[in-house]
């Protein structure tokens, strides 16, 4: 009997190829059931300009949108997030920020950096923190003092992207109360 | 004795000619400069119907740093790129308008470029005069489901006053109407902690 022996290869790679595909694509559909709220950045005790907080705010909701880690990405205030039972709040707090100049940066080179240093923060609406992380964006070289909003959304969205996230509530439903399956009251427990 | 009563203004001479016509054109330049100064001083306190502008970030759908004109069309706030649809926000739904002021170098890549190819790092020097003020116009708005939204406009140096002021006229929800804002200034040297 003769086998084709090339063939036989090519499919064995293919079959192996999608046998690894297949886990990772599953974990990337889990990671996706969350829908995410984005609240205005906070000042904290920093005097920081109002242009800058809302480059990070709006530059955040474009990177975390690109991860595709999220199901909905939502503004503050969205009236959609009554009606989400899959929700997480982010939290931004500015923690230090100092201002450069683009022209001493030209001139300079080492001087002038525009810096900003924000602390980040994902949690549940009752308030429980599922990931907290403390992130920076700067502009040292090249390009306007806003685009350390962008550099810094950027980062946050990494840095997200890169996290383990917990399951979907429904997913990790520990105790159901209730004997009508039409409103069941699910008690979450988070990792 | 009779002598011709000419007075020597009647018959000028070719120098003294060439002299009054380059007074008068000087005088004649002087005044367009003058003319075109004036208005360039009556403009923010009058802001036309549309002014030049770039948008930053944030404004409806409109594409992040693109240049176009902002204008007030009725009841709303528009912004529209050259040869594309124009994006609008109802005045009504604006809650806050900012102004600021940034720094920035111009010329884009060409100027760069030839910064970097000048010898003996002279082009660092030329970064010096190759930066350009703006106005910035911060607004912050809502859109039709509640969900928080912040714009930022850059225009020439100002304009940004005289469309705040337009905006607030029209009917701009701006809790701080009566206060003159905050001028936030995007390039300053201390550290804030």
């Amino acid at each position: 009997m003769k086998t084709n022996r090339p063939a036989l290869f090519v499919m064995t790679t293919v079959l192996l190829a999608l046998a690894i595909a297949q886990p990772a694509r599953l974990s990337a559909e889990s990671a996706t059931q969350w829908t995410v709220q984005v609240s205005k950045v906070d000042p904290g005790a920093v005097r920081l300009t109002p242009s800058f907080q809302v480059a990070i705010y709006e530059n955040l909701l474009q990177e975390l949108s690109k991860t595709k880690r999220f199901k909905e990405v939502l503004r503050d205030g969205d009236q959609k997030t009554a009606n989400a039972t899959d929700l997480i709040l982010l939290k931004t707090t500015v923690e230090k920020y100092t201002a450069g100049s683009e022209t001493r940066r030209a001139v300079t080179t080492v001087t002038g950096a525009t810096k900003l240093t924000v602390r980040t923060q994902l949690s549940t609406p009752d308030g429980k923190i599922i990931l907290e992380r403390t992130v920076h964006g700067n502009v040292r070289f090249m390009g306007s003092n806003l685009r350390a909003t962008h550099n810094l959304a950027r980062n946050i969205a990494k840095t997200i992207k890169t996290s383990s996230l917990p399951e979907r509530p429904s997913s990790v439903v520990t105790k159901a109360t209730n004997s009508t399956p039409s409103d069941d009251v699910v008690v979450v427990e988070f990792p | 004795m009779t002598h011709p009563a000419i007075p020597c203004y009647c018959k000028p001479s070719a120098p003294l000619r060439k002299r009054r016509f380059l007074m008068a054109f000087l005088i004649l330049v002087m005044a367009c400069g003058t003319g075109a100064f004036a208005e360039d001083v009556r403009q923010p306190n009058n802001p036309p119907s549309s002014l030049p502008a770039t948008h930053l970030l944030g404004f409806a759908d409109a594409r992040n740093n693109s240049k176009g004109t902002v204008s007030i069309e009725g009841d709303a706030l528009q912004f529209k790129k050259n040869g594309k649809a124009a994006v609008q926000v109802k005045i009504a739904s604006i809650h806050a308008l900012l102004l600021g002021d940034l720094s920035r170098q111009v010329g884009g890549v060409p100027v760069t470029l030839a910064k970097a190819a000048v010898p003996y790092s002279g082009g660092r020097a030329l970064s010096l005069f190759t930066h350009k003020k703006y106005d910035t116009l911060t607004l912050e708005y809502v859109d039709a489901e509640g969900g928080f939204h912040g714009a930022i406009f850059e225009l020439k140096k100002g304009h940004a006053k005289g469309l705040r002021n337009e905006l607030l006229a029209k009917g701009a929800q701006v809790s701080n109407a009566g206060n003159e804002p905050a001028k936030q200034t995007a390039e300053a040297s201390s550290e804030n902690k």
